[in-house]
């Protein structure tokens, strides 16, 4: 096999801190390693949940593991990683995301003539479409998730209802082919319609769910019967749509199923119930309270990575719960609105700890449950498994629902999940154990090429900048995107907000402090208040008004600062 | 799993309004495994049975309300004039607020229902209110009869006809629309009966007709399977509702709100449908100008098999006094108004074997009053369903919510246009110019 030599990615953006880099041997030019073999020298070696060997070796070649353990000699040709007072353990894989698929840019469509009777893909139904053709091998969804220890996903593509069939790849690589492991290895869908055109509610999703199904079963066996004899019947029609039902209905293929929430869950579960295809739900967030209702579905589950925002400590109360800012105060008589918030508060907080438990309550089920990272932030990934074992996770059952459970779930644990002579070459290298609060992920080999992770830049952000014109789009029901002016005089800011649909409204309280931006306006759900993090040109946080609080997110146009 | 849930109690010494069999004093019901086992006096409670002391309370049977919207993700899929196939059984969710207060005013099941938009619109769910699960299914009236909701004049109009420029414009269109339905289901069930009668011939080789639900579902209405609630306004569209239904030999019919029903109360009692109407709610748009307070009573008196609804979350707590409006407007009997949320309902969903009154053999879906319910002092105490206490008035946390969002805000109080019902929920895009891409 050609070694394919890792270029380092041109980092134009402050936040791109690690990348890939070709080890090489002491030599100035890259010289591609013969035969790609490395060895781990010295290390704690956790060859899968409860297997740990001290002092050990392994030694990769070719993309495989060709030797694990305390005693192994390292063969000549091997360039050897001193990895003493490392961790290593097999690679992470994660059950569904969209990883190393561009989010598609969101196009404004016409309204359709009659919205009954929309073309199937503009109402989501394109379970032909094959993640393959979208993936891009430099999207930075692969190296964010790699550098985490992350060395495999199943991913599908965007959309809603049936955006296609997903795919098992590996996080790195050249080229499409290059990275997918299985292709087709489950149709993707969402129980979610589209604005304006059939199917717009979920019932009707789940309508067209049924009717579709049945459509492909039926032309299945026609199709069937006309190749086991042809004489004298009418030829049945090309359908790509039906057909990438075929495999399912022959129980060969899962269908995924993003199955955030609770009610959401219970749904994929009357369709699998009607129809009977075999099925995987994906990013499970609100699983436990129906807990043995997903055992005894036997449907494979992945679990959010996912988690609600910790309750931030209310900094400006001291130790007594009095606000520093009110001390001169007395202390008044609750009124029914603080009493009524505080209710909320210590609800919010049961709330919280319930999701965060989620995992926990699954493994005392005895539910085998992998990890899926399709909405979480790649940068709470690691805090949030510390909070999942935290609420009663064990170390061990975490790792298993990164490696071992996950590899079973996909039908991979031939190939990869543990460390193991003949596995691929999938690891992860930590300078502590991963599950420490300090740990840092030093190495990750994805099919036996190494990945060296540079230690995150420690130094100070260069001062961010509020001034220019931002674009900006957010999840809030009514303001999906607009632009946001700011102009700057002595260090006052000051500025506007025009969404897409309306006129430019003045900003109030615009302050700018370290990379933290916020303001206010008044939108048409009354004010809002906005608090952003800038990140060189992008900016990023939440919109929080009468109607709840929303995620926006903004590009800045360079020329305008 | 939780809708099996079934309780055992005994409520002493209460004034029973069986609605169905009079009402008796100083009497007791037993409740065993979820089921009414005896109404009687001085019956001896068993072995560790939860005893109610209902001494100077009203007990009757749990208000059933056939039109509401409670309960359900999603009212209308409003992008067609026929969605025959969605099904709000779908879609139910029981952990909306609405269910715990419904229990509030004494409701015990609900008929939770696809909105108006379209001129056929969604199958229907018929609900119990066990408050307390998570699994969706347990909310679910077991056995309860398929419903499907219909509806006539200007929703289905100015949603197909003005936003979209589709049939139904008129009154005419919507005639044409459910007539052309029927006739094309008519076709389905024709071509389908056709083929698996071919397929048992030997040597048969031919296509399947292609599956479609849509024409599935109105097929079964056509088969007398599945109940039509309709809502409607004005006396010529129900009459022609009527006449439709004839010609396709279609009996199983309720129409909802009816403001104009007593217009037309012989031909509906004749024809045997029923009328599902509000006590008093009406000039909230252009067809509903023409209606009368003693709508119910006229209804009732003429043998129409009439109740009262909500559509609304908000009036759903307190249909006892909707019924009680009627005796002043129409004099109806006691038992007549309190049968118009009890029984009637519990007929008009096909679910009075089962409940709608208190008898010795029903499902113990009980309220309890202090005062008499159609009193304008009537206040609930308990609400029972299937033998278990789902609402305790002396037992009422603050924040019953079973989930809570981690990321919510305290509530700020929401002003919405009032008498606004629920019906044309899910539709308001039709009405905003969101053709951006137009010039």
């Amino acid at each position: 096999m050609i070694k394919k030599l890792l270029r380092p990615l041109v980092a134009g953006f402050a936040f791109c801190l690690a990348w890939p880099q070709l080890i090489f041997a002491q030599d100035e030019k890259p010289v591609a390693p013969v035969g790609r073999s490395y060895a781990l020298t010295n290390a704690t070696i956790i060859q899968a949940p409860g297997r740990k060997i001290e002092k050990g070796t392994v030694v990769m070649k070719d993309g495989l593991i060709t030797a694990v353990g305390a005693g192994v000699t390292v063969p000549p040709d091997a360039i050897v990683i001193k990895a003493d007072s490392m961790y290593v353990y097999a690679g992470f894989i994660d059950g569904l995301s969209h990883t190393g698929v561009p989010k598609p840019k969101e196009e404004r469509t016409e309204r359709p003539k009659d919205p009954g009777n929309p073309p199937p893909d503009k109402a989501g139904i394109m379970p032909q479409n094959d993640v393959r053709n979208l993936i891009n091998p430099s999207d930075k969804s692969i190296e964010e998730l790699r550098n985490l220890g992350f060395t495999v996903s199943l991913t599908v593509p965007y959309g809603t209802f049936l955006p296609g069939s997903g795919a098992v790849v590996l996080l790195g690589g050249k080229s499409a082919d290059d990275m997918v492991l299985v292709n087709n290895a489950a149709l993707y869908s969402e129980l979610t319609g589209t604005q304006g055109v059939y199917p717009n509610t979920i019932m009707a999703v789940m309508a067209k769910w049924r009717e579709l199904y049945k459509n492909a079963t039926q032309n299945k066996s026609y199709a069937a019967s006309y190749a086991a004899n042809s004489n004298g019947i009418s030829r049945p029609a090309s359908d790509r749509i039906l057909e990438a039902f075929y495999p399912v209905i022959d129980q060969k293929l899962p269908v995924i199923f993003k199955s955030e929430r609770v009610m959401e869950t219970q749904r994929v579960f009357t369709l699998k119930n009607d129809l009977g295809f075999p099925l995987i739900i994906g990013d499970v967030k609100e699983g436990w309270p129906i807990v043995n209702k997903i055992k005894s579905s036997n449907a494979k589950v992945f679990l959010s990575l996912e988690l609600p925002e910790e309750v931030k400590k209310d900094d400006k109360k001291d130790d007594k719960g009095k606000s520093k800012k009110d001390s001169v105060k007395t202390d008044k008589p609750k009124t029914a609105i603080d009493i009524e918030k505080e209710g909320l508060e210590k609800r919010k907080k049961e709330s919280i700890a319930l999701y965060t438990s989620q995992p926990s309550v699954f493994n005392k089920a005895g539910i085998t449950f992998g990890f899926s990272a399709l909405s979480a932030k790649s940068k709470d990934i690691q805090g949030n498994l510390r909070r999942m074992i935290a609420a009663g996770l064990s170390e061990d059952a975490a790792l298993a629902a990164l490696t071992t459970s996950p590899a079973q779930l996909l039908g991979l644990d031939k190939r990869m999940g543990s460390i193991d002579n003949g596995k691929m070459a999938n690891l992860v290298v930590s300078d502590k154990p991963y599950f420490n609060e300090k740990a840092k992920v030093r190495y990750v080999f994805v099919d036996g090429n190494i990945y060296k992770i540079e230690a995150k830049d420690e130094k100070k952000d260069a001062k961010a900048i509020a001034k220019g014109t931002w674009n900006y789009t957010s999840e809030h029901p009514t303001d999906k995107s607009g632009k946001i002016e700011i102009k700057e005089d002595k260090g006052k800011h000051s500025g506007t907000i025009a969404s897409g649909s309306g006129s430019a409204v003045e900003l109030k309280d615009v302050n700018l402090k370290d990379n933290s931006l916020t303001f206010s306006f008044e939108g048409s759900g009354g004010k809002q208040e906005v608090t952003v993090k800038i990140d060189g040109d992008n900016f990023d946080g939440t919109v929080k008004g009468s109607q709840g609080s929303f995620s926006i997110k903004a590009k800045r146009d360079p020329k305008s600062k | 799993m939780f809708g099996q849930d079934k309780g055992n109690m005994l409520i002493k010494n209460a004034t029973v309004l069986t609605v169905t069999k009079g009402t008796l004093t100083e009497t007791d019901v037993l409740v065993k495994d979820g089921k009414i086992a005896q109404i009687g006096k001085s019956i001896a409670a068993p072995q560790g049975v939860k005893v109610i002391d209902a001494t100077g309370l009203f007990v009757m049977p749990g208000i059933i309300d056939a039109h509401s919207h409670i309960a359900i993700d999603g009212i209308n899929e409003a992008t067609s004039p026929v969605t025959a196939e969605v099904f709000e059984g779908d879609v139910v969710n029981p952990l909306q607020m609405g269910i715990y207060r419904a229990l509030g005013g004494g409701v015990t099941a609900v008929h939770a229902m696809h909105g108006s938009a379209n001129a056929i619109g969604g199958q229907c769910e018929t609900l119990k209110l066990r408050w307390g699960t998570f699994d969706a299914d347990a909310m679910k009236m077991e056995g309860a009869p398929r419903t499907i909701k219909f509806a006539l004049g200007e929703n289905p109009t100015r949603v197909h006809g003005e936003g979209n420029n589709i049939v139904p414009r008129t009154r005419m269109g919507v005639e044409f629309v459910i007539r052309k339905s029927f006739s094309d289901a008519k076709k389905y069930m024709e071509d389908w009966d056709a083929y698996n009668k071919n397929r048992q011939a030997p040597g048969f080789r031919g296509a399947a007709p292609v599956y479609n639900l849509r024409l599935e579902t109105l097929a079964d209405i056509l088969k007398g399977n599945i109940i039509i609630h309709c809502h409607s306004y004005r006396a010529d569209e129900i009459f022609m509702l009527l006449k439709v239904c004839k010609d396709f030999g279609i009996k199983r019919l309720t129409f909802q709100h009816v403001n104009e029903g007593f217009k037309v109360a012989p031909e509906l009692a004749a024809f045997g449908a029923g009328a599902s109407v509000f006590s008093d709610w009406w000039a909230y748009k252009f067809e509903v100008y023409y209606s009368t307070a003693y709508n119910a009573a006229i209804l009732t008196k003429n043998g129409v098999v009439t109740s009262i609804n909500s559509d609304d979350a908000e009036m759903m707590r307190h249909l006892y006094h909707e019924a009680g409006k009627t005796q002043k407007y129409g004099q109806l009997t006691d038992e007549e108004a309190l049968a118009l949320i009890t029984i009637n309902p519990a007929k008009q969903l096909g679910i009075d074997a089962r409940t709608g009154s208190l008898e010795v053999g029903k499902d113990a879906d009980i309220a309890i009053f202090k005062n008499h319910p159609l009193s304008i002092y009537g206040v609930p105490q308990f609400t029972i369903v299937d033998g278990i206490v789902r609402f305790d008035r002396a037992n009422d946390p603050a924040d019953m919510r079973l989930l809570v969002d981690p990321k919510q805000n305290l509530d700020e109080t929401m002003f919405s246009e009032k008498g606004r019902d629920n019906c044309m929920d899910g539709t308001e895009f039709l009405f905003t110019d969101n053709s951006q891409g137009k010039k």
